[in-house]
């Protein structure tokens, strides 16, 4: 049996994933006087899709933008990020997100690396500009240094499985892997309060390249744990049967697309989108944030292939725009176009459309970041009513750290959490996938669910109940015979395994929840329900646990 | 196989194993030069290469990973 360390580890606040949305949320719930501990699962100065920089920080400066919020607002909602979020938040991060601007410069993160606040990427034509521009290589250590200054007890190697309630249905605790080691082994904790902050949700659909689990746009090590270790514990999803879909370079997933300064052209060299016929660094072309079905669309009707053209982008531009994709840690985008013998004066690089991920869609948060389940707070990407990138993630970071240390300051004691019966099923289950022999590989769980899942429920395919039902009879087979037969050598390898039974579960609250939405809307498209119907036009679908069971419903937008 | 090790210049320092998001490289054992064990889940960050101080890890991009391109002529626009 795998061994459960006798030391439980105690905290206040218990961060779940050491990315941008978790330090901050230790930063300011350590701020807040709680004891402060990060469950991470790699290293928190690395981890992530931040792990290498980002360039883009969504943030309203009213003396830049000499507006009102409701306009700032307004632009968000039209935006990349701004769909299928309830706006009471959006007003919220927006009237915050400079303070955050202010602190990470303050700690030593280059927000205004040419001197002035600027402005630019994703952007339209005529409207105004959202995004402030800023070279994020550094902001994982920089975080990471703040979180220890403040005390923040960092546990890398340490993927947390399980959040653990009381019989109130109050959070307790958490079960993780140690997987500093070659043998795995269980480490728990003991807490007020989880803040979870698992990231993007990546892996539930193929990357570009058949049968490759790493070559995906964000972190792969993202697999939606947060939501669905909160899901199991009665908190509630939102959104999740309404994918996030990005676009970017064939077929090296390093997108960046709104760093590339150039226009995106078909064949005959003319622009696909109405946005720019001359690329600037204030506008680049946009049409890959609007128009995200143009690289399927043109390939599907034989107009295609779709191109990135920075052949007519100055050299001043060109050079800011490589600066940019080093800001955003695309370090090795520019390598291997190097190493490939791509000229960007003359060479033009094909873009394509990514499958899902579950940026955005996840954990249902109210104002305060909270979840429905006391004690359990979300924030980041993994939040499913709110997202703004990665100015989203700092700022909701920061809002979850100072709502959980509020919270726990009125929880008087720590509950033993030794005899929660999920402890023992937890060592049973991961014992039996450590014992087993001759038996499939994680990779082979993973790859399973990815082609169940893009055969079934993608958003470049019609959905439909029957579809869809056919898609959740097949996980459910899956799942019967993943549980028989998945082996794991090492503590890396049970690691994927419980990250893989993760997204089997996720799947399956997609498919749900997709069910729910009777109607086809973007990236949903139904051919049993083919009209968009107004009447949903502001409804969130949700899905929760009820007497054990999935339990999807529909709820007005906030 | 993404990260390469030069294995004359690493010193053991471990700092690869310890940073990977994705705990591409392994065992980490004191005194002991890592392994690149998983080298399909790289996600191609590149903080090895950039965090080893002694610059011994270089990246090789998969051949399924190649940038498609293909040339932009300046008379094809003009015309176009």
């Amino acid at each position: 049996m795998i061994e459960i360390q006798e030391n439980i580890v105690q905290c206040d606040v218990l961060i779940v994933g050491g990315g941008i949305a978790g330090l901050m949320a230790a930063i300011s719930a350590a701020d807040a006087g709680s004891k402060v501990c990060i469950a991470e699962k790699a290293d928190s100065r690395r981890s992530g899709s931040g792990a290498t920089g980002n360039d883009h920080f969504i943030c309203y400066i009213p003396e830049v933008h000499q507006t009102s919020v409701d306009e700032f607002v307004k632009e968000m909602k039209a935006g990349i990020c701004g769909d299928r979020c309830d706006t009471s938040l959006q007003y919220k991060f927006a009237k915050r997100s400079f303070e955050v601007v202010k602190d990470w410069e303050k700690w030593g993160i280059k927000m205004r690396p040419h001197g002035e606040y600027e402005f630019n990427g994703h952007a339209m034509p005529e409207h105004m500009r959202i995004m402030l521009k800023y070279d994020g290589t550094n902001q994982k250590k920089v975080l990471t240094n703040e979180a220890k200054k403040r005390g923040v007890k960092i546990i890398n190697k340490s993927p947390v499985t399980e959040f653990l309630t009381d019989n109130s249905g109050k959070v307790i605790g958490a079960i993780a892997l140690d997987i500093s080691k070659e043998t795995p082994s269980i480490r728990l904790f003991q807490t007020k309060a989880i803040i979870t902050a698992t990231g993007i949700g990546m892996r539930l659909y193929p990357s570009s390249t058949p049968g490759w689990i790493g070559n995906l746009n964000n972190c792969p090590a993202g697999t939606a744990t947060g939501r669905v270790a909160g899901y199991k514990i009665g908190a509630t999803l939102v959104n999740v049967d309404y994918l996030w879909t990005h676009a970017g370079p064939k077929y090296m997933e390093r997108c960046g697309k709104a760093t590339w300064i150039g226009v995106l052209k078909g064949p005959d060299k003319k622009p696909v989108g109405p946005f720019v016929t001359k690329p600037t660094k204030e506008l680049g072309d946009i049409t890959g944030d609007i128009w995200q079905a143009v690289f399927d669309e043109k390939r599907a009707n034989g107009t295609g292939p779709v191109y990135m053209d920075c052949t007519e982008t100055d050299q001043e531009d060109l050079d800011y725009m490589m600066w940019g994709l080093v800001c955003e840690g695309d370090t090795s985008l520019i390598e291997a176009m190097d190493k490939q013998g791509i000229d960007l004066h003359k060479d033009m690089v094909e873009f394509g459309r990514y499958n899902p991920c579950l940026q955005g869609k996840g954990l249902q948060v109210d104002m305060n970041m909270a979840t429905d389940v006391p004690g359990l707070y979300s924030a980041g990407d993994e939040s499913g009513n709110f997202n703004a990138g990665i100015g989203g993630a700092a700022t909701t970071g920061r809002f979850a750290g100072e709502n959980a240390a509020e919270y726990v300051k009125n929880i008087d004691d720590f509950v033993d959490v030794i005899n929660c019966k999920e402890i023992k099923e937890a060592q049973a289950f991961y014992s039996s996938l450590m014992e087993h022999e001759d038996g499939a590989t994680w990779k082979e769980l993973n790859l399973s669910i990815q082609q169940i899942m893009d055969d079934y429920t993608n958003t470049n395919k019609i959905r439909s109940e029957t579809i869809l039902k056919a898609g959740m009879t097949y996980l459910e087979h899956l799942e019967t015979a993943a549980k028989q037969s998945i082996c794991c050598s090492n503590s890396h390898e049970l690691m994927r395994a419980l990250e893989s039974f993760d997204l089997l579960t996720m799947g399956k609250l997609v498919i749900i929840s997709a069910l729910e939405r009777k109607e086809s809307r973007g990236v949903h498209r139904r051919s049993d329900y083919t009209f968009t119907n107004p009447l949903m036009n502001d409804k969130f679908i949700t899905i929760k646990k009820v007497d054990g069971q999935p339990k999807a419903g529909m709820r007005k937008m906030f | 196989m993404p990260p390469i090790i030069k294995k004359e210049k690493c010193i053991a320092c471990n700092t690869c194993a310890q940073v990977c998001g994705m705990d591409v490289f392994g065992p980490i054992t004191p005194g002991q030069k890592p392994k690149v064990r998983y080298p399909e889940e790289c996600w191609h960050c590149r903080a090895c290469v950039m965090d080893c101080p002694v610059n011994a890890i270089e990246m090789r991009y998969p051949l399924p990973m190649m940038l498609l391109h293909t040339e932009s002529s300046k008379k094809d626009r003009n015309e176009g």
